[in-house]
């Protein structure tokens, strides 16, 4: 290997090293962005921190509580350090996004540049913000409070939303809406908002999968995992947070059994199917999808996965969550470092080993000139070793691990590198402010220290698995003292474990771990795949697929597993010697948590990790189950002077990786219904509105009252698109029966050809749904039902019938036909325009039922009807004729002033004829009789047991019960609107449910529910309203009968 | 919550394709006579398992064949009688 800084053609940029076997970044594909507003440049293959770390950013941002200057410590997006705004949305993790080009970087949680941040001073007063001191300091004098309060959160924080950064969703289909996603509304350009959005920022698309096994994790042990379980027939999902497959391996370039590891990882790979590419080369990678980019989020019942994808250059979304249902799940996320606890252990310049391995070996960046390693496992030492190689200085490696416990292989390649390992040693304290310009090491146990100058250092305490998705799955967790991590302890049923979060090392124990995961993950598929399957109907693949896992389950185990080094011993060290206080020694960066706060915290009482998390936020936020999770719970048994072993984690929250806000939100579909008139009423200028599943018109034109189509309604004649009203037919010989039973009213009295109006009630006579029911035949029924209803319907039927074993069937036509209504006092002439058959008044009077033939011959029905008060008629059609009769009506009603008319035209006509519509004048405190609608309820019939009859029963003469009573708003006093409420004697009696003014009555008029003492006719009732903007206003009203409109209903018959 | 339920025609599906219908609480009944006492205790009492108990409810699978069913489920666990975690 050969280090150069290249300025030849093709050699690397300045700062760069020259690509290795395993450098990832493309250094003909430059990439210019911004960072604090000055331009820098990074490769294809960078992610934002090695981008910034290449163009010698090392001051990242600046820590949550004292304003410490914090640079790259993780590479995983484990700490908070590096979260940064990006593109103009905060907290985007620096470590984990992929540079683009255009983007624009800053950085959080700091006033100014993060080296001259403003508020740096903060760090010298840390004595007055021990552990919990937003609970504890500051409160005195309590008047104070909210100055402090508002100071704190100024200068404590992360990320701040820009608040003109909105999705632009309203640019339509074509696109250029999206590329101006940049422009706030004020039309301004956005400084930060620039051309590196993608065009797809704003998608953000979901996903469903189903397999037999998922897969957390693409590593050895995860790939293993997914070719153990395809081989045997199994469907696979692998999911992997990183870019590409591979695990820790991917970086390594030590040779194994004959190969550089990377290649071993590329040669597993490529067994595999390239993400989500159908027709791979083999057949046990036909049954494997591959996901990455692809962090989980949980694990939950039932196993199933959740996560997200993060969007690549050519992918059409920005994230996309997706849920995996799996039967059995193998997780293998491998391992991330524990911190070594050590004075100004934050200092830009510190980090983890796998930060500046990775650095180097993945990003082509030299991690620093000088270094000093503090570690505590041989993985570590071989990252010293091959960092050496590639020209760091290795001015010190120290191993807190006493001489002997260490591999000799890689204590041996540092020696014949002229590098000794200072067995039982561990740094202790960092000197230098914005960067490190030194490190002090001592012996753990003994005397002894040494003073280092260097410019990096890589720290740690050996590795800790992470349990995140474990956890979450419920796994019970216990410290186990030869690895000193935490190991799952009792795994729920059909999770499995593989890999280096087990403790293995040894590169083929690790893929045999995994593919004896994999293995089992198939015998737990088969094993309660076989028990079940005379049970179904089994469909033959899935039987074959069954009985091959079967089949598996009797193999013995693969590989010669006992032979295999097994897990191998961690390093239990707590903290860095000669510690101190430990006033700068950070448990948790994330939060800004010292050894000292921990102490304090213990000091308290709060000495469990759960107690302290809440008290001293460690391990809180953006830290959950990161970095901080296993120091904390170590430190807290040492301080509580238990052992090792009674060390517990705290809980794992999910999501387990943050996605975007967005993400979660979804792509945003609005689905919904359109009726078949809809392109129609669009034409004609409707404006509308969603109503239940439907978009329905609410009005057309200007005017949101509709007041011109209420007129006309009144005055000529309107056509109202009604399509969406529920249609159903029921028969079979129980069909009576069931009407019975769901229908209030008596049903056995419905004709043919005639309309009975009924309602149905719940078990506590409630009134759910009123409808029309017409008789077509013996047990042979047409009904229908309200646009809101019309989906639970059968539903309701079968509920309230599921004990009977009643033969009848229920089915929804809703759909299937159209309903256009004609009302108005002209509707009869036009009527009679488009259809050839006799529909006078004698032939088919107010509540008849015809079938009659219409524009042309299309069989219609006819319903004469009267909900908006007037003269109308219902024609439900089958749908595709919807269009031709509606254009006929048109025609044959121009030159009698047919208009449409709108919902909420036709909300007010039945409103002024005192029409209740379920929901809006009814609700979950009156019964039909409350709302006057009990002349409906057939009380002789106990036979059927009709739903909600014993509770009318019971409620009819019960007192205090609100009722439904008319109202008219006494002049001169200002216009209650909805929802106002009735008030007397300083209570509150009920409230409006409909109010308007009318044109027609000239007064406003208005439904109420109020108490029964209250509704009795002709009082005078106070009406209050507060519009929440602090203006008030009371009226009054008098109480007056119903309908307000044609009482007499003489319009209705006419 | 997320579990699975086995509707007995369309096999183990995601809970979210069905909807609660109560606990099981014997056939409507009968009208003639019946105070309202035991017209609300069929209505509103619910009984409430021990732990580890399970309990007979009703599902539909509205967004499948749309039957209504009894299973035997633990509220705790979410599991149905009989399930061993696994596929059905």
């Amino acid at each position: 290997m050969t280090v150069g800084r290249g300025d030849a053609a093709g050699g690397p940029p300045s700062g760069r090293l020259t690509p290795g076997p395993t450098c990832r970044v493309d250094f003909s594909r430059p990439l210019a962005f911004r960072f604090l507003g000055r331009p820098a440049t990074g490769f294809a293959g960078d992610t934002v921190a090695s981008a910034l770390y290449a163009n010698g950013v090392r001051i990242f941002g600046r820590s949550l509580k004292y304003h410490r200057p914090r640079g790259l410590y993780t590479m995983e997006g484990e700490s908070a350090n590096t979260f940064m705004a990006i593109d103009g949305v905060p907290n985007e993790c620096a470590e984990t996004t992929e540079l683009r080009e255009g983007m624009s970087v800053r950085a959080q949680n700091v006033r100014g540049d993060p080296r001259t941040d403003r508020f740096a001073f903060i760090d010298a007063f840390d004595r007055l913000m021990p552990a919990g001191f937003y609970y504890r300091v500051f409160h005195r004098p309590y008047r104070l409070w909210p100055l402090f309060q508002n100071g704190l959160r100024r200068m404590a924080g992360t990320g701040v939303l820009d608040p003109r950064l909105r999705p632009d969703r309203g640019s339509g289909a074509d696109g250029a809406g999206r590329r101006d996603a940049g422009v706030p509304a004020g039309g301004r350009l956005n400084a930060d908002v620039g051309a590196g959005r993608p065009l797809n920022a704003d998608v953000h698309a979901e996903r469903y999968l189903n397999a037999d096994v998922a897969v957390i994790g693409g590593g050895a042990a995860g790939m293993s995992a997914a070719l153990a379980a395809a081989d045997r027939g199994l469907r696979v999902c692998l999911f992997e947070r990183r870019a590409r497959l591979g695990g820790h391996l991917a970086w390594r370039v030590r040779g194994f059994e004959g190969e550089p590891l990377h290649e071993r990882a590329e040669r597993l790979a490529a067994r595999l199917p390239a993400v989500e590419t159908p027709g791979a080369a083999n057949a046990a990678a036909e049954n494997v999808r591959v996901f990455t980019r692809s962090p989980v989020t949980g694990v939950w019942g039932g196993n199933l996965v959740t996560g997200f994808t993060v969007g690549g250059e050519d992918d059409p979304f920005r994230e996309c969550h997706w849920e995996c249902r799996a039967k059995a799940v193998v997780v293998a996320q491998g391992c991330m470092e524990r911190p070594l606890v050590f004075n100004h252990n934050d200092r830009p310049g510190v980090m983890q080993a796998g930060t500046a391995w990775r650095l180097a070996r993945t990003y082509g960046v030299r991690p620093g000139n000088d270094a000093v390693f503090s570690v505590a496992d041989d993985l570590s030492l071989e990252a010293a070793a091959d960092l050496a190689d590639l020209g760091v200085r290795m001015r010190a490696v120290a191993d807190a691990r006493d001489a002997g416990r260490q591999d000799p292989k890689p204590v041996a390649a540092l020696e014949e590198r002229g590098i000794p390992v200072l067995a039982g040693w561990a740094a202790c304290k960092v000197t230098g402010g914005k960067r490190v310009s030194g490190c002090e090491l001592r012996a753990v146990a003994g005397a002894g220290s040494r003073r280092v100058r260097c410019d990096l250092i890589v720290a740690n305490a050996g590795w800790q698995p992470r349990i995140g998705a474990l956890a979450s799955a419920g796994a019970r967790l216990a410290y186990c003292t030869h690895t000193h991590t935490f190991q799952p302890a009792e795994l729920p049923g059909g999770v499995f474990a593989a890999g280096s979060m087990t403790g293995l090392r040894d590169p083929r124990a690790i893929e045999v771990s995994g593919r004896i995961a994999g293995s089992r993950a198939a015998q737990w598929c088969a094993g309660t795949g076989v028990g079940r399957l005379p049970k179904g109907p089994g469909r033959p693949e899935t039987r074959a697929v069954t009985e091959r896992a079967a089949a598996a389950a009797t193999e013995p185990a693969p590989g010669d597993a006992t032979t295999l080094p097994g897990p191998v011993a961690g390093c239990g060290i707590l903290h860095g010697p000669a510690i101190g206080r430990g006033r700068k020694a950070f448990v948790d960066l994330d939060e800004d948590g010292t050894w000292k706060n921990v102490r304090e915290s213990a000091a308290q009482g709060f000495d469990m990790p759960e107690l302290a998390k809440r008290f001293g936020g460690f391990g809180l936020g953006p830290g959950q189950h990161r970095v901080a999770g296993q120091n904390l719970a170590m430190l807290m048994a040492s301080l509580r002077g238990d052992p090792a072993s009674a060390a517990m984690p705290t809980t794992v929250r999910p999501p387990l990786v943050a996605p975007g806000m967005a993400t979660l939100a979804g792509p945003g579909h609005d689905v919904h219904k359109r009726t078949p008139l809809h392109c129609e009423l669009a034409a004609r200028g409707a404006v509308f509105r969603r109503a239940g599943p439907w978009l329905r018109a609410r009005y057309f034109g200007e005017d949101p009252g509709a007041r011109g189509e209420i007129l006309n309604v009144r005055r000529n004649v309107g056509l109202l698109d009604s399509s969406t009203l529920g249609k159903f037919r029921i028969f079979g010989p129980d069909a009576l029966k069931a009407l019975q039973r769901v229908h209030i009213s008596d049903m056995s009295r419905a004709r043919e050809g005639r309309c009975k109006f009924s309602a149905m009630c719940n078990d506590m006579g409630h009134l759910m749904d009123d409808g029309i029911v017409v008789k077509d035949q013996e047990n042979d029924y047409y009904l229908t039902t309200s646009s809101g209803r019309a989906g639970s319907t059968v539903e309701w039927f079968r509920y309230h019938t599921r004990y009977d074993g009643w033969d009848y069937h229920l089915v929804n036509l809703t759909d299937v036909f159209a309903s256009i209504t004609v009302a108005g006092p002209n509707a009869r002439q036009v009527l009679q325009r488009v259809s050839g058959d006799d529909v006078s008044d004698a032939a088919l009077p107010y509540m008849a039922c015809r079938r009659i033939r219409v524009a042309g011959g299309i069989k219609a029905r006819c319903l004469r009807l009267g909900f908006v008060g007037e003269l109308s008629y219902e024609l439900h059609v089958p749908s595709s004729h919807c269009q031709t009769l509606w254009n006929a009506l048109v025609v044959a009603g121009a030159d009698l002033g047919i208009q449409p008319f709108g919902l909420e035209a036709q909300y007010c006509l039945r409103a002024e004829k005192g029409h209740v519509i379920v929901g809006a004048e009814s609700e979950q405190r009156v019964t039909l009789t409350d709302l006057g609608m009990g002349w409906m309820w057939d009380r002789e019939d106990t036979a059927s047991r009709k739903v909600g009859a014993p509770a009318l029963r019971a409620c009819e003469k019960q007192p205090g019960r609100m009722k439904l009573v008319g109202l008219r708003v006494d002049e001169g006093q200002g216009t209650p609107r909805d929802g106002a409420l009735v008030v007397a004697g300083g209570e509150i009696v009920g409230y409006v449910c409909t109010t308007r003014r009318s044109d027609v009555l000239g007064w406003q008029y208005g439904m109420a529910l109020v108490r029964e003492e209250r509704a009795g006719r002709g009082g005078t009732i106070r009406l209050f309203e507060d519009d929440g903007t602090g203006s008030r206003a009371t009226c009054t009203a008098t109480v007056v009968p119903m309908p307000f409109y044609d009482p007499e209903g003489e319009r209705l018959r006419g | 919550m997320t579990f699975r339920l086995t509707c007995p025609v369309c096999g183990k599906r995601d809970v979210h394709e069905f909807t609660f219908g109560g606990q099981e609480r014997g056939p409507r009944p009968e009208q003639e006579g019946l105070s309202a006492e035991d017209h609300f205790r069929w209505v509103q009492f619910r009984m409430i398992p021990g732990a580890g108990a399970p309990q007979r409810e009703w599902w539909y699978h509205g967004q499948g064949c749309g039957v209504w069913f009894t299973t035997t489920r633990d509220p705790a666990t979410n599991r149905e009688a009989g399930d061993d975690g696994g596929e059905g």
